[in-house]
């Protein structure tokens, strides 16, 4: 290996890429616009829920049980609907999600301590928040109907109404969310961004960068000369590398400054890490780039290899766990599950090596592979 | 050491099932510029490339420098003693960095000591006049320019053996010539060998030694003289009334006929001169001859007569019904344009352009890379307005009716705008389609261009995979479908053989005089300009010459003197004391030189005192040098008084 060839080649790229508008563009602008889009599209936190009521019954109990939803923070109020066909409208139209039907005799079947009954239309167009919607609604309604019975058994026992609730409930359920207390669902997309934004841009800088040297023909400089296949490799990747460290601060710190995620972890464990893990998909890059011949094909193979893993098979959505037993085998295979549990475990459990050397160990022998299969691959006296 | 430099033999190369090269021996020795000369796809590039060692191939065996190249490892042992400039203008440069970082970063990737390197880089600027553009961006250069930095790049290392892969495609002659000049000088100098491609025939002249490559099969192989041998014969030039009765009946005798303007010329096989000329003058009985003569054949004349025995399909019959419309040819203006001008910001793209083209006339433009050639037809086509002048193209104002020119004018650009997915009828149907032809207009000329074509056959055939003469045809016939009375064509024939070459301005004279349709031609090819009957020179955007070849030989003649070709041992090391001595016009050709001087005596004196005793040998003057002489000329002009 001859530094002299490396640096020439490295400091070739390097300017092509600070010179290139649309490269440079690509190379530093594009990862952090990623982190934002996503941060602030794709949270998965279900509140606001705008809904409405159509009251029949108009007592006083009807407006209590109305006022619980109201009242919550996960349902903002659009107003009174006359019946269920201008609520069916309602929901038709997007304007609400969750239409309540309170029957008439509502207020009076209570009364009489009967069971009453509420209907519920949940716009069902979206599943999980649909599931996630009723779930609420349910917890609502336990809780009205909970209190209806305390005041129950108080008129009836001479309890007051807190001890009457106290005997209802003998069992109450303490819930203490770890890693991420508030449950606030950017705590943990963004260090699972960290994961898609470094699994798509150094493959797709690498690909681009290299497949262009074979499309415009400069390549045959490199396959006339003396420099050796390792020589171009190192110094052609080599600051495809160094730009893809200076998006690993860059990325790290819009999660922990932008959306305020803690980091507990330690960052002489994190940033060592992330590089293999940028090692590892900017083999996926060269590999990609000695199989295809136009930039295009580049793009869109690249897009195909790096996507889909990141988003399905990496716990970026579903938890692995929840895969079924096919897609749970493909998920091991893919380096982006493995690095989720790294991200996540710097920034959320604090975790170090000593629990994640496992996954580690993984992308080390991941990126090794696609390096030494695309050194193999890639040959100064091809067929075509 | 052996002086053989590369040795082929059997070389073979595939590309899957389809063969590129087959059953090759070449030999190449070491000093020798040695050319391989061939249409697109004849297998030269993949030859050069397997040369190079950046390819592998299927058969045969490929020594070079002696080293037998049959894996990676032993090619990587030739690397450092071989420069390659792949094909394309500039396409291995890197267009954000300047020439100079361009140099550098070949000499760096070949660890050329610095200060050598230093040197090496100062000389070579020097030689190719860049070094005064060191600083500027690749990607701004012209295609002249970059061609010669790719050369520089290829040199930086000192190489034994320089590969280039058709250096000069896509450059207009003058820089044609420069980069000629420039290779025999280093040459000459450092002891190169050097084997280049290229599609131009007539640069064959300039090789040492050549193999004329035909569907990856090597036709003939050896100097130009030797290779003329291979189809005797001599070229017979004429102008004759009426022109399409005299080209009926020698067409029936001597295929390889074609008209050039007014004239006619023709290949006739036959060793004997006065016999050649005998048998033509029988043909042409009871017709009035006006001028005959009888030349040399070139390079290119036997190349089609060596590819005509193998290949009849090629000329097209002559009908032999002249169509009545012939006889209006030469009244009505088809296009015209006055003082147009075309602005983009402070840049003149376009300065002050005018002439006249009639129904029925063949219009040659012509000028250098950057001459503004395509923003006049941009202009006239109704594509681009412009920002000064006015124009007229069959019959609508420019200025106006842009629409109205456009269903009114063919266009056929150089990248031949066919959809290559669809098949022969489809792409004719599609572009009948787009003009708003009803069914049945749609295959009368469906018929139409299948016959003029000579696609018959082919019908079905993907576009893709046409040969490039009948794709070319196709997209002829596709800017016809509409029968427009105006066609222009940009760069119609780069890339294809001299066969299609010639099968196609066979369609474009019958064209013009047949259907009276004017055509408005940019090429190239200088050869073709010979078929034009008017020609416009632009340069900067001015045209500077509007005339017939004729007459524009006939200017030069008068102004720079007769064109003579020297032959000496060392042709290119007389150039500088050539011109020291008073003579201008002085180019490398081949193993020869050039000189146009009205005092032949002179120039021989002059030569005998350089040790030359072969007296100069008058040659008729060709459009290249007509072409070449005017731009240098007017280069040396804006350069020494002020330009504007």
């Amino acid at each position: 290996m001859n530094l002299q060839r490396v640096l020439a080649i490295a400091s070739k790229e390097w300017r092509e890429i600070v010179r290139d508008r649309l490269f440079f563009t690509l190379a530093f602008v594009v990862p952090a616009l990623l982190m934002l889009l996503f941060g602030y599209g794709l949270s998965l936190d279900v509140e606001n829920i705008p809904f409405a009521v159509v009251d029949h019954d108009r007592s006083a109990a009807s407006r209590d049980y109305a006022y619980r939803f109201i009242d919550s923070r996960y349902f903002q109020f659009r107003g009174y609907a006359g019946d269920e066909r201008d609520a069916a409208q309602l929901i038709g139209s997007g304007a609400v999600r969750v239409v309540l039907v309170i029957p008439p005799q509502f207020g009076k079947t209570l009364a009489q301590g009967r069971p009453a009954a509420i209907q519920t239309l949940v716009d069902g167009s979206f599943p999980s928040r649909a599931m996630t919607t009723k779930g609420y609604v349910a917890a609502i309604n336990a809780a009205f109907s909970l209190a209806a019975v305390a005041q129950a058994v108080s008129h009836a026992s001479g309890l007051s109404q807190q001890e009457a609730l106290a005997q209802l409930t003998p069992i109450a359920l303490e819930s203490r969310y770890l890693y991420n207390q508030s449950v606030s669902s950017i705590w943990s997309l963004a260090p699972k961004l960290i994961m898609v934004i470094l699994m798509l841009s150094p493959p797709f800088l690498t690909a681009l960068g290299v497949v262009r040297e074979k499309e415009n023909g400069s390549i045959f400089n490199i396959y006339a000369s003396n420099v050796s296949r390792g020589e171009f490799l190192v110094g052609k990747l080599a600051p495809y590398v160094a730009i893809s460290s200076v998006n690993i601060l860059l990325l790290w710190l819009l999660a922990v400054l932008l959306y305020q995620v803690p980091f507990k972890g330690s960052l002489l464990f994190f940033l060592p890490a992330t590089l293999v893990y940028v090692l590892c998909t900017t083999g996926i890059g060269l590999l990609v780039s000695v199989l295809v011949r136009t930039q295009v094909a580049a793009m869109i193979v690249t897009m195909v290899v790096t996507m889909i893993p990141a988003v399905l098979y990496s716990g970026l959505i579903i938890p692995i766990v929840s895969l079924g037993s096919g897609a749970h085998v493909v998920a091991q295979l893919m380096p982006a599950m493995y690095y989720t549990d790294i991200v996540v475990g710097c920034f959320l459990k604090g975790v170090g090596l000593m629990s994640l050397w496992r996954p580690l160990a993984v992308l080390a022998v991941y990126a090794c592979l696609l390096f030494a299969a695309g050194y193999q691959l890639f040959s100064k006296r091809p067929n075509i | 050491m052996s002086d053989t430099i590369i040795k082929a033999s059997g070389f073979g190369k595939q590309y899957g099932a389809q063969v590129a090269v087959q059953g090759l021996d070449l030999d190449v020795r070491r000093g020798e510029l040695y050319g391989l000369i061939g249409p697109d796809g004849a297998g030269k590039s993949s030859l050069m490339k397997a040369v190079a060692g950046v390819l592998s191939f299927e058969h045969g065996q490929l020594e070079v420098f002696g080293q037998l190249l049959d894996s990676e490892r032993h090619a990587e042992a030739i690397k450092g003693r071989i420069g390659l400039m792949p094909q394309g203008l500039g396409q291995n440069l890197y267009g954000d960095l300047s020439i100079e970082e361009n140099v550098d970063f070949f000499a760096r990737l070949r660890l050329v000591p610095r200060a050598e390197a230093a040197a090496r880089k100062e000389q070579l600027l020097a030689i190719t006049r860049l070094a005064a553009f060191r600083h500027r961006p690749m990607k701004q250069l012209s295609g002249g320019m970059k061609q010669k930095l790719g050369l520089v790049c290829t040199l930086i290392h000192a190489p034994q053996l320089i590969i280039l892969d058709e250096p000069t495609t896509g450059v207009d002659p003058v820089s044609r010539r420069d980069f000629w000049a420039i290779l025999a000088r280093l040459i000459a100098e450092q002891g190169l060998t050097a084997l280049v491609s290229t599609a131009y025939m007539d640069e064959a002249s300039r090789f040492t030694r050549m193999s004329l490559l035909h569907q990856g099969r090597k036709l003939a192989e050896g100097n130009p003289a030797q290779i003329l041998q291979q189809a005797p014969g001599w070229i017979v030039q004429c102008r004759v009334e009426p022109q399409l009765t005299a080209m009926q009946r020698l067409a029936v005798c001597w295929p390889q006929c074609e008209a050039m303007g007014p004239e006619i010329r023709l290949f006739v096989p036959e060793a004997d001169q006065p016999a050649a000329r005998q048998q033509v003058v029988d043909v042409l009985q009871g017709l009035e001859c006006q001028q005959l003569d009888v030349l040399d054949a070139e390079l290119e004349d036997v190349f089609v007569a060596m590819l005509g025995g193998k290949q009849n399909a090629a000329t097209v019959p002559v009908d032999l019904l002249a169509h009545t419309r012939s006889e209006l040819a030469g009244r009505e203006l088809a296009i015209e344009a006055k003082g147009l001008g075309k602005r983009f910001g402070d840049f003149v793209a376009v300065g002050d352009v005018s002439f006249q083209v009639r129904q029925g006339e063949i219009f040659g433009l012509l000028g250098a890379n950057g001459a503004g050639k395509t923003t006049a037809i941009k202009m006239l086509t109704g594509i681009l307005p412009p920002s000064s002048g006015s124009g007229r193209v069959a019959g609508a104002d420019m200025q106006q009716a842009g629409a109205l020119i456009k269903s009114r004018i063919g266009y056929m650009s150089q990248a031949f705008s066919l959809y290559l997915d669809l098949s022969v009828v489809e792409n004719i149907r599609l572009y009948a389609g787009i003009y708003g032809l009803d069914r049945k207009a749609r295959d009368v000329r469906l018929q139409w261009i299948l016959d003029m074509a000579g696609l018959h056959g082919h019908e079905n055939a993907l576009a893709a995979a046409l040969p490039m003469g009948l794709r070319q045809r196709l997209a002829l016939g596709c800017a016809l479908v509409h029968q427009p009375r105006v066609l222009f064509l940009d760069e119609p024939t780069s890339g294809v053989d001299p066969l299609g070459r010639r099968a196609f301005w066979d369609i474009l004279f019958r064209l013009s005089r047949q259907d009276g349709v004017a055509l408005l031609v940019t090429t190239h090819y200088m050869s073709e300009a010979e078929h034009c009957d008017h020609l416009a020179l632009m340069f900067a955007g001015r045209v500077v010459a509007d005339a017939s070849p004729q007459q524009m030989k006939q200017q030069v003649l008068t102004e720079a003197g007769q064109l003579y070709r020297v032959y000496a041992d060392h042709a290119a090391a007389l150039v500088s004391p050539l011109q020291a001595a008073g003579f201008a016009n002085v180019l490398p050709y081949g193993s020869a030189l050039h000189v146009l001087t009205p005092d032949v005596e002179r120039l021989q004196q002059v030569l005998r005192t350089l040790g030359v005793e072969r007296p100069p040998q008058p040659r008729p003057i060709a459009m290249e040098d007509v072409f070449v002489q005017r731009v240098s000329q007017l280069e040396a002009q804006s350069q020494g008084g002020g330009q504007p």
